[in-house]
This record gives structure tokens, sequence and C-alpha cells, in this order.
């Protein structure tokens, strides 16, 4: 592909684009809109999860060690975990600390049923961890049982759970909205270009007769196609971090649910996947209805 | 250069367009086609630039057979001919200039061989002053001289035209004449097919008639006459 075809490609599809005004408005702006709600679901589901791993971290792990645990061992890991950059603080507690507290708060004769005296305590050391703000859970937990001391881990499984699920769930819907609308978008982009493939035709012919290889001919196509995925990209894009800084996060005052602190980092990386999707859905549109171009291209046989 | 071996063309709809047609065309010649309407001459002509195909039998241009030759060599084939129909008409929305240029476009030539090339193009036409102007704004036979024009740009071996001269008048249709007889005295070869009378018994070139798609004159120094 040399520079004068890459030249030629691109002020033909200038001029094209001018000429074909409406049909090529229709195609970017349905770029536009349907990457608009793509990307509204894309945030919302990156905030409800952001909400949900927020209500994760406040919850406490607490590790329960083996009984054969000594003191000092229950000391030693304590400090070893105190440097992971998960966790914020670590309280040890004793067994009878433990059974101290138990005391204070329950029903002697109850605590004596089920075996428990001040002489005989079965029950273990144990570490309460407060985890860091923000920090994913699920790594933390992996790294707690490896050390050979906890014997189990409890970190209020049943909300996590339920918590993984809805994201889940939020992730996979918001993944076949993004397909459907994309499909949809691309069937108006493929009959866009279709409609104007046609109305160029005569052109295409007499492409084609002075020796131009069907690449050639698709190019200023997929220039266009191009032009009008990025252009649609940034339309939403723009359109999408205007409605969220301002009126979402207005919103957020009055609403749990959303959390403004989706950062510029977050939003970056959702601009980066729209204009991909953007430029994608203009070049395989264009692709798609050029595929067949041999059979259209045929200069009209003369009838006698 | 051209070579038909037993070239049938049998169209769906069971018409005959060419029947076991074989011929060959060295390099420079000229030859006039002629023939009745419903002959084959334009079957004959599609043949040349693999816009069909024969049913049966074989096509050779520059020594390649091209009736078996795959879809993707077609465009590098083209860029060796010159095509000029009578129905091949200009783009409305470009300039005379334009028009000319496009098939220099197609095969990536720089815009200094393009402009330089195009305006040699438009002198041998003799509308080198027109160049800025649209093809509306052009007569019957200048819009043809332009088509020519964009035929030769390439410097084609061959230059393949059908009924170029159709609706001009006699004095046009000479001028336009002349201008074949000088791009074939530079040693393109160049195939014509043409109801014209007048002109294939003046000039005396190698004349091929075809009736129902037969050849039924092959002369060279001929005339019009079929019978
Ligand atoms: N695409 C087609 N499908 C079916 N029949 C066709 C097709 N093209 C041409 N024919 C038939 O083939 C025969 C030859 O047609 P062709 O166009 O080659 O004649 P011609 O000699 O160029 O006539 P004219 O002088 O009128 O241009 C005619 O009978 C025509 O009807
Ligand atoms: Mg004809």
């Amino acid at each position: 592909m040399s520079m004068a075809n890459l030249s030629f490609f691109f002020s033909e599809a200038a001029v094209n684009l001018r000429r074909s005004g409406i049909t090529a408005m229709v195609t970017l702006f349905t770029i536009a809109i349907s990457l608009v709600l793509m990307g509204a679901f894309l945030l919302a589901t990156m905030n409800l999860e952001s909400f949900l791993q927020q209500m994760q971290a406040e919850a406490l792990v607490t590790a329960y060690l083996k009984p054969q645990v000594g003191l000092s061992d229950a000391k030693a890991l304590r400090l070893r975990l105190t440097s992971l950059e998960e966790i914020e603080n670590i309280e040890l507690i004793t067994p009878e600390q433990a059974a101290a507290e138990l005391f204070s708060s329950s029903d002697d004769q109850q605590l004596l049923q089920i075996g428990i005296t001040p002489d005989s305590n079965p029950l273990p050391a144990t570490l309460r961890i407060k985890v860091k703000p923000g920090m994913r859970l699920t790594p933390l937990l992996e790294r707690l049982k490896t050390e050979d001391e906890i014997d189990n881990i409890s970190y209020g499984e049943d909300l996590f759970r339920q918590f993984q699920g809805i994201s889940d769930l939020l992730w996979t819907a918001s993944l076949v909205i993004v397909i459907f609308l994309g499909l949809a978008s691309l069937f108006i982009v493929y009959n866009t270009v279709r409609l104007t493939f046609f109305m160029r035709r005569e052109e295409i012919v007499i492409m084609k007769l002075v020796g131009a290889t069907n690449w050639f001919v698709r190019g200023p196509f997929i220039v266009e196609g191009l032009i009008q995925g990025i252009t649609g990209a940034l339309i939403s894009i723009l359109f999408l971090f205007a409605s969220y800084r301002f009126i979402l996060a207005k919103l957020a005052l009055f609403t749990p649910f959303f959390v403004t602190d989706i950062g510029l980092d977050q939003f970056f990386k959702l601009a980066v996947k729209l204009f991909m999707m953007g430029t994608i859905l203009g070049i395989s549109g264009s692709l798609l209805s050029l595929r067949d171009i041999s059979r259209y291209s045929k200069s009209v046989p003369e009838g006698v | 250069m051209i070579q038909l071996q037993n070239v049938t063309r049998i169209f769906p709809n069971g018409v005959r367009a060419l029947d076991n047609v074989s011929l060959t065309i060295d390099p420079g010649d000229f030859v006039f086609l002629v023939g009745p309407s419903g002959a084959g001459k334009s079957t004959f002509l599609r043949m040349l630039f693999r816009e069909d195909l024969p049913t049966e039998g074989k096509v050779f241009v520059d020594g390649k057979e091209i009736s078996s030759m795959p879809e993707s060599r077609v465009p590098y084939l083209r860029r060796n001919l010159g095509i000029v129909l009578q129905d091949f008409q200009l783009l409305k929305t470009r300039t005379v200039a334009e028009n000319v240029a496009f098939g220099l476009r197609v095969i990536g030539a720089s815009s200094s061989i393009i402009s330089s090339r195009v305006q040699e193009a438009l002198e041998q036409v003799g509308l080198s002053h027109k160049r800025r102007m649209f093809p509306t704004e052009l007569s019957g036979g200048e819009q043809q001289r332009v088509c020519i024009a964009r035929a030769i740009v390439n410097n084609p071996l061959i230059l393949i035209t059908d009924e170029p001269t159709g609706n001009l008048d006699p004095i046009i249709s000479q001028e336009i004449m002349q201008l074949f007889l000088e791009i074939n005295s530079r040693g393109t070869t160049v195939i014509m097919a043409t109801h014209n009378h007048n002109l294939v018994n003046k000039l005396r070139k190698r004349v091929v008639a075809l009736v129902d798609g037969r050849i039924i004159k092959d002369e060279a120094g001929g005339t019009y006459a079929y019978e």
C-alpha cells in the first residue's frame, strides 16, 4: 500500500462523506448512540462493582489459628502479616481474651454446657484482620490460606458470595447488552454503506475497468467507515464524560449506589474500549457490505 | 498479442453469442470488428478484458491465458489495456483532468507523474485547455475524447473500443478516428467494433466480420461489407 494510495483513499473518503451527507450522518450517529448506550451500561456496572468492593472491604477477616500454635508463634505471624499491603491492622485475640469476651457477654451456664471453663479452654487464638479500604479480598484470602498456622478463615462468606454473584450478573448483563447493541448498529452501518455503495456503482465500474483491485475500490469506503467510527466514538466519549461528571456526580450526593470515585484512569479505560468498538464497528460495517464487490461491479452488458 | 482459440459463449438464456471463434491479432495491428446488431461484437470485446468468460475455448492476451486467470489478477491485465466503450461514461462530479487521472490513481502513481501524464494525454486528444471543466460542460465528441484520454493515459498495449463514434456526427467521428490512428502508429494494437461503413471503407484496415457469433470474413485492407 503506497502513500499515494492512502492519500487517494483519504481524499476520496472526504469527498464522498461530504457528498453523501445524510447517509454519512446516519452511520455516524448510529455508532455514537450505540456507543453512548454501551458506555452507560459499562459505567453503571463499573460503578456498582466499585460500590460492592467497598462493602466487601469493610468486612473483618477473622483467622482462627490451629490449637497447637503457641502465643509466640501467633505474635510472629501477626507481625509477618501486618506488612502485607492489603492489611490495615491486625488484632491478636488470645484464647483467654476470647473466653473472657464470651464470659462477659454470655450466660455462664450455657458456656459451661458447651465445655468452656476458665480451666479448659478449647478456643483457638484468633487474628482479627482489618482490610484497607478499596482492596480486593480474594487475593488476600488466598495469601492467608498459605500460612500453616491458620486453621480456617471467616470473612462473612455469604455476603461476599452474594456480592460476587451480583457483580458477575452485572457483567454478564452488560456483555449481552454490548453485543446486542453492537450487532444492531453493525446492521445499520452495513445497510447505509450498502446504500452508498450502490449509489456509487458507476464510479466503481469505472475503477474496475481501468484496473483497480477490489481492495483499492474498498479503500475509500473503509476509510470512510473508519472516520465515522472514530468520530462517533469521540462524540460518545465526550457525551458520557460530560454527563457523568456534571449530572451523575450531583445525583451521587443523593443515592448511595453512585460512588463517584470511578477515577479518571477507569474512565480512560472505558474511553479506550469505546474508541476501539467504534473503529471496529465502522470498519467491519464497511467490510461486510463490500465483501461481494465483484458481483456488482461489472459494466452493464448492453442488451440488443 | 491477442489470440482466441475456439471460443464459444452461450448465455444462460441459450443465446450463442460467439460460436467457435478463432482469431489471432498481432502487435500493432488495427482491426475493425463489424457485423449486424446482435452478431456478438461486444461479447467478443468483453472476452478481451475479462468482463466475460468463454463457455468453451481459450483467450490469450499478451501471451497469458486470461480465460483461466484468477479474478485477483484481472486488474493487472486491465492496466495494460485501454478501454473505450459507448456506455463507459465519465464521472459527472469530477473534472476532465480528474477523470483522466483515474487510470493512474488505481495503480498508485505519484501525483507528479499523474499530472504530467494527464497533461500529455489531454494534449493528444486536444483538450488540455478544458482540463478543469466538468463533463456536463462538454459536447458529446469532447466527452468521448476525454474517455480516449483516460484509456491511453497509461500507455496501454491494446486499445479496445466498442462503437466509439456511435452517436457522433461524421466530422467528429473522423477526428476521433484520426486519434485512434495516431495511437496505433505509436505501436498500440487497436481493436474497434463499429457500424460506421464510411470509416471502415475509407481506412482499409483489417476487417473481421461476425454474423450470428461466427467469423464469416477476415480480410486485410478490407471493406465493411459482410454477406
Ligand atoms: N448478458 C446477456 N445475457 C443474455 N444474452 C446476451 C447478453 N449479452 C448479450 N446477449 C446476446 O448475445 C448476442 C450478442 O450480443 P452483442 O452485444 O455481443 O452484440 P453486438 O454485435 O455487440 O450488437 P450491437 O451491434 O447491437 O452492439 C445478442 O443476441 C444478445 O442478445
Ligand atoms: Mg455491441
